[in-house]
């Protein structure tokens, strides 16, 4: 009978952690986005990333 | 003209800016009735899971022959199928489809390395799940039988798969290059099928998908057999959905991180010239 719980508790473990990591990851990607998205709001000014026009005022 | 105004050049055509003009493009989000989806078949995968173990350890008979050990087929099974057939078929049909010029899509990249790596937890799961089974069957925790052996191969062709992935290139270069490794990997999937029809081998013949599909198990066992297998499919397209909304995240931070740094930097720079030109009257540089 060992072997048959051994089976289940490897089995079943092996999964559940998988599991685990899978959310950890995506809760760790998603606050990295957030992060991302944040900065880019919060330092978009009006003229970050528009050049001055050919011969016109600077 | 103003600053905001777009830039021209002398023929009056716009001019594409050296940087991109926020840094980031809008965030992927995840609509509300797909994470319900998610989350429903996540609580079905295990829920049924949790009625296999119970049914498996404590509701259904020994088996004749095999005695209690029967116990460990209500998972064996079910993980291999959904590694081999589900997961790799997965894998190979979404690589076929990001190959094929009309349907190229870094969806069917994205999907096929999701299958792959949930398939490659799954066949580790088959994998010791058989070993276990083995050691009070045969004897042994491992013999050099060939279905054993063609599972295990599948296991490192896939773990190179992987591998590949992890490789620096273009986004559209590791797909190609990814989906080349899939569709070869998995022409090993055939070979482990018919392996114990083609060759005289210790492992078993097959119990659900034999050639003539007659189920060789009856009862509460059989029931017990498939609702393993329900719950397992279920378990699959959980982490599928799960691991390719991470492929989405890892991919838009690729695009994104870039240029998100840039504005950052660009906008630290400002505000030290800003707190420079009012707190010291040095201009090292000779703008001022």
């Amino acid at each position: 009978m060992r072997y048959i719980v051994a089976g289940y508790v490897v089995i079943l473990s092996l999964l559940f952690l998988y599991s685990v990591q899978l959310v950890w990851r995506r809760r760790r990607l998603a606050r990295a986005v957030a992060r991302v998205v944040a900065a880019g709001a919060g330092h978009e000014g009006p003229t970050v990333g528009t050049l001055p026009a050919a011969g016109g005022p600077t | 003209m103003s600053d905001l105004a777009p830039a021209t050049d002398r023929r009056d055509r716009p001019v594409a800016p050296a940087v991109p003009t926020t840094g980031v493009t809008p965030a992927p989000v995840q609509s509300p009735r797909a994470r319900a989806t998610e989350r429903t078949i996540g609580v079905l995968a295990l829920v049924g899971t949790a009625f296999t173990v119970w049914l498996g350890l404590w509701v259904t008979p020994p088996d004749r022959t095999q005695g209690d050990l029967v116990r460990l087929v209500y998972l064996h099974p079910g993980v291999a199928w959904v590694a081999l057939y589900l997961a790799f078929g997965l894998a190979a049909v979404s690589s076929v489809l990001y190959l094929w010029p009309r349907t190229r899509s870094l969806f069917w990249d994205r999907l096929a390395a999701a299958a792959v790596e949930v398939g490659v937890v799954f066949n580790v799961c088959t994998l010791v799940s058989g070993s276990i089974w083995g050691k009070p069957t045969w004897g042994v925790w491992w013999a050099w039988d060939a279905r054993l052996t063609l599972t295990a191969v599948l296991l490192v062709l896939f773990l190179g798969y992987l591998a590949i992935r992890r490789v620096p290139a273009e986004p559209e270069v590791r797909a190609r290059r990814s989906a080349f490794v899939a569709l070869f990997a998995v022409l090993d999937v055939p070979l482990v099928h018919f392996s114990v029809n083609w060759w005289n081998t210790l492992h078993q013949g097959a119990t659900v998908l034999n050639p003539g599909l007659t189920l060789k198990i009856h009862g509460s066992m059989a029931w017990t057999l498939l609702l393993g297998f329900v719950a397992l499919t279920l378990a699959f397209v959980w982490m599928l959905l799960v691991r390719y909304r991470i492929g989405v995240l890892e991919d838009w931070l690729d695009a994104n991180e870039l240029g998100a740094a840039l504005v950052e930097r660009r906008s630290e720079g400002a505000g030290a010239s800003a707190g420079a030109a009012g707190s010291a009257p040095i201009d090292p540089v000779g703008v001022a």
